[in-house]
């Protein structure tokens, strides 16, 4: 699931450097946070969430192989 | 059809075919991929009054509809419109988006196959388009209700292509067949919906639909003598609508 979602990030910014993903697991739910730089927040978001919503679809796709559930926080540094 | 989710789907309608016809719509599928169970034959009534809906449950007969089912007909898939200039830049767009969705599947755990290829416009004021069409077993969890998941893929495989060669590209990703099926029912639909229109001089308000799909229905009623399209409303909720076009 991490995999999938540094795949997506590092593909959607520029400035690379500035992406990290961990992925923790809080009772039984796994819980993704991405960070990217400030000028890159707009690309992983997009206009009214619309990109964050679709990350968030395929996420639920990587984490229903696992029978697991996972949420997407996208954070600012 | 997303896993989890039921593979049967309640329709009501004024009468069993169009019950059926509303629920194949709504699935994107073939007649022979579901059952029909009968619910509630409805009744007439008298004048309106006491009349009740058919209601019809449908259950999906093959969850993976097989390969030989899909005998899609493009509209003619060859290149050779294309200019030979824009060919090396289409070429790699093609294959740049192909290493997307493999890479997006990979990191999804999804065992599939991935083929590329560019579709030609269907008109002079199209673009030609990349087609991915993925293909293998168990993939209705790639498609997702009302192609949710599928639309979601496509979508970021858009982004970041448009990233990758610093401009937007027109991309389609089908999974099964579903894209052409689904096609193929938008374009009868609109072709019906323009008859009623013109029958009884009312406009036909669609159900909402995702952008790809109002698209469809324009573009099918493109160069209709008698009617015209438009959207309205706000995403997700934009619903394309049928009108008389003005007497002149």
């Amino acid at each position: 699931m991490k995999e999938l979602i540094e795949y997506i990030a590092d593909q959607l910014v520029e400035d690379k450097s500035q992406v990290s993903v961990t992925e923790m697991e809080e009772n039984g739910r796994i819980r993704i946070e991405l960070k990217v730089a400030k000028d890159d927040m707009g690309r992983v978001i997009g206009k009214g969430g619309r990109v964050a919503n679709s990350i968030r679809v395929l996420l639920r796709v990587a984490a229903a192989r696992e029978n697991k559930r996972a949420t997407l926080d996208i954070v600012e540094p | 059809m997303e896993e989890g989710n039921k593979t049967t789907l309640e329709v009501i309608g004024p009468s069993v075919e169009e019950a059926i016809e509303n629920g194949l719509d709504q699935l994107g599928l073939p007649r022979d991929a579901v059952d029909v169970e009968i619910l509630d034959e409805g009744q007439n009534g008298f004048l309106g009054i006491g009349s009740r809906q058919v209601r019809i449950r449908m259950t999906l007969v093959h969850p993976e509809i097989d390969m030989e089912s899909q005998e899609v007909d493009f509209n003619g898939s060859s290149t050779e419109m294309v200019n030979p200039e824009d060919m090396d830049e289409l070429e790699e767009a093609k294959f740049k988006a192909k290493e997307i969705v493999e890479n997006l599947l990979r990191a999804t755990k999804v065992k599939a196959t991935v083929a590329a290829r560019i579709l030609e416009p269907e008109d002079d004021h199209d673009h030609p388009m990349i087609l991915i069409e993925v293909s293998g077993k168990d993939l209705s969890i790639l498609i997702g209700k009302r192609a949710e998941t599928l639309n979601s893929l496509q979508y970021v495989t858009s982004l970041i292509l448009n990233q990758q060669i610093g401009h937007w590209m027109p991309l389609m990703i089908d999974v099964q067949g579903y894209r052409f099926r689904r096609e193929r029912q938008l374009r009868q639909l609109a072709r019906r919906l323009a008859d009623q229109v013109i029958q009884t001089g009312r406009k036909q308000v669609l159900e909402p639909m995702p952008a790809n799909e109002r698209r469809l229905i324009h573009l099918e009623l493109r160069y209709h003598p008698f009617v015209t399209t438009e959207s309205i409303g706000e995403e997700p909720n934009r619903r394309t609508t049928i009108i008389l076009k003005p007497k002149e």
